[in-house]
């Protein structure tokens, strides 16, 4: 579907027809790729994963995806196919009315309000309320952004910027209270750590492919597989987090042609109005205290997901993604490391509650987006966005 | 001399805007008729990748001294300040 409406919008914005045509196929392309992947993880993680729930009690059996794999679901349901209309017309029209200051331009930041909106169909079964969730979230996410973009420009020197990221920005209500209490801890001041040598000494967690290879072997050998069936295992695994960014950059390959022509929409209509241009919490990413918490996070999340009780989640595509964790948080901490970490102990326990809840709903809504898991899979899941959580526990008083 | 220049795209991720920069960089290089290698990766990978580059284009934060001169990217996501940026690439490749 998906390639369909990258076609038809692309014609929309005047795209010539050969250029919109290739750039649907090439979307195509990227789900293809992207299914293959999650076979691939399934077809060599799942009887892995039955065997250690099995063999040793451990109740880990939602298996995180990754941010990757949740877009490609995101983008592939009903909701998906139509996010980028009304999204783009929601951004457009609070512009207009003065509601916002926030252009995102951005459109791959879509996903996010598409989550949202995905998840609450599954739960309702309309892809009205779907609509209506995702454009709550689109709303929501703008307003954020307007109230961080000062402290957003001020902390990474990007005049005229702001982060119109979904998953972001639902962090903030989190994040700025959490800072607040942990700003107030006596002596925290006075503890500081290094996150260049942290860099430096850790820099081997920021390799996911080769991370992922060494963790997998060594699940497969607590879950009694031979040496020789683990290491391969271990390979494809690593194969997994070298291979999927890769399929995904050809998505967005593909949607870039239409991506550029609705960002360019969006400025000529905005006017003259003074803008923030919203992009995605990338640009925040290179930040040393922002790395340094990246490569920390990986350990932790697996620790968090071991003692936390009642969590059923297992971080494994996030392993990848860590980076993009805590870039919200750096602006309020200014920087410091020690605080980073512990409010993102405390953001990462709350998202993995959240995930760990959701997990039958993303299963299912994986299952409509044209991902459908294989007989007796465990079940999947991703990092609990806080705005989608919210509207999900509310539907689901109601249906 | 007719080595061709290594151009390093670093982004987040080294999938999402470094791929969009790349597009713009592909067509800034054939409209100007100079010839370079790109290649992209995640800031993460940055500091090992740069051995070999002669100019980094990032979307994110890159620390300074990685030994090669680094051009802030972000102007072809946002759209504005985009044509600078493109002469700011040629002359740095010209060089």
């Amino acid at each position: 579907m998906m390639p369909c409406v990258v076609l038809a919008l692309g014609l929309i914005f005047r795209l010539p027809f050969g250029r919109a045509f290739r750039a649907g196929l090439t979307v195509g392309f990227g789900f293809v790729g992207i299914g293959l992947i999650i076979n691939l993880i399934f077809g060599n993680m799942g009887p892995v994963m039955e065997s250690l729930i099995r063999d040793t009690g451990l109740r880990l059996a939602a298996l995180e995806v990754g941010w990757p794999a949740a877009a490609a679901v995101a983008f592939g349901t009903r909701v998906g196919a139509l996010i980028f209309a009304v999204g783009i017309l929601t951004n457009l029209a609070m512009v207009l009315l003065r509601l916002t200051r926030t252009l995102n331009v951005d459109i791959w930041n879509y996903w996010h309000w598409s989550l949202s909106g995905s998840l609450v169909m599954v739960v309702t079964g309309s892809l009205w309320f779907g609509l209506l969730a995702a454009v709550a979230h689109a709303v929501f996410t703008l307003k954020m952004a307007d109230y961080t973009a000062p402290r957003i420009q001020a902390f990474f020197g990007t005049p005229g910027i702001t982060i119109s990221q979904g998953f972001a920005m639902a962090n903030m209500p989190i994040i700025m209270p959490v800072v607040w209490l942990v700003d107030r801890i006596p002596g925290i001041d006075r503890i500081s750590a290094d996150p260049v040598a942290i860099q430096k000494r850790l820099g081997f967690l920021g390799q996911p492919a080769v991370l992922a290879t060494g963790l997998t072997v060594i699940a497969g050998l607590v879950a009694r597989q031979p040496a020789g069936t683990a290491l391969r295992l271990g390979v494809a695994m690593g194969a997994v987090f070298l291979l999927l960014p890769r399929v995904v950059a050809i998505l967005m390959e593909g949607m870039t042609p239409f991506a550029e022509a609705a960002g360019e929409f969006m400025r000529k209509r905005a006017g003259d109005r003074p803008v923030h241009i919203g992009m995605d919490c990338a640009i925040g990413v290179g930040h040393p205290t922002n790395m340094a918490a990246a490569l920390l996070m990986v350990p932790i999340s697996l620790l968090l997901a071991a003692i936390l009780p009642g969590n059923r989640l297992l971080p494994f595509g996030d392993l990848a993604g860590t980076a993009y964790f805590s870039v919200m948080i750096t602006p309020w901490t200014r920087g410091n490391l020690v605080k980073t970490m512990i409010v993102g102990i405390v953001l990462k326990a709350t998202v993995m509650y959240m995930g760990s809840d959701w997990a039958p709903l993303f299963t299912r809504a994986a299952d409509a987006a044209g991902f459908p898991l294989p007989e007796g899979a465990a079940l999947v899941t991703v990092f609990g966005n806080p705005f989608a959580w919210v509207c999900v526990r509310l539907t689901q008083l109601f249906f | 001399m007719d080595t061709r220049k290594r151009i390093l795209i670093v982004c987040g991720s080294g999938v999402a805007t470094s791929t969009v920069v790349a597009q713009r960089v592909r067509a800034i290089l054939d409209q100007s008729g100079l010839e370079a290698d790109l290649r992209q990766c995640a800031v993460m990978d940055a500091a090992h990748e740069a051995k070999g580059a002669d100019l980094i284009i990032a979307t994110t934060q890159v620390s300074a001294d990685l030994g090669v001169p680094v051009i802030n990217g972000i102007p072809f996501l946002i759209g504005v300040g985009a044509e600078r940026l493109a002469a700011q690439i040629v002359a740095q490749l010209k060089q």
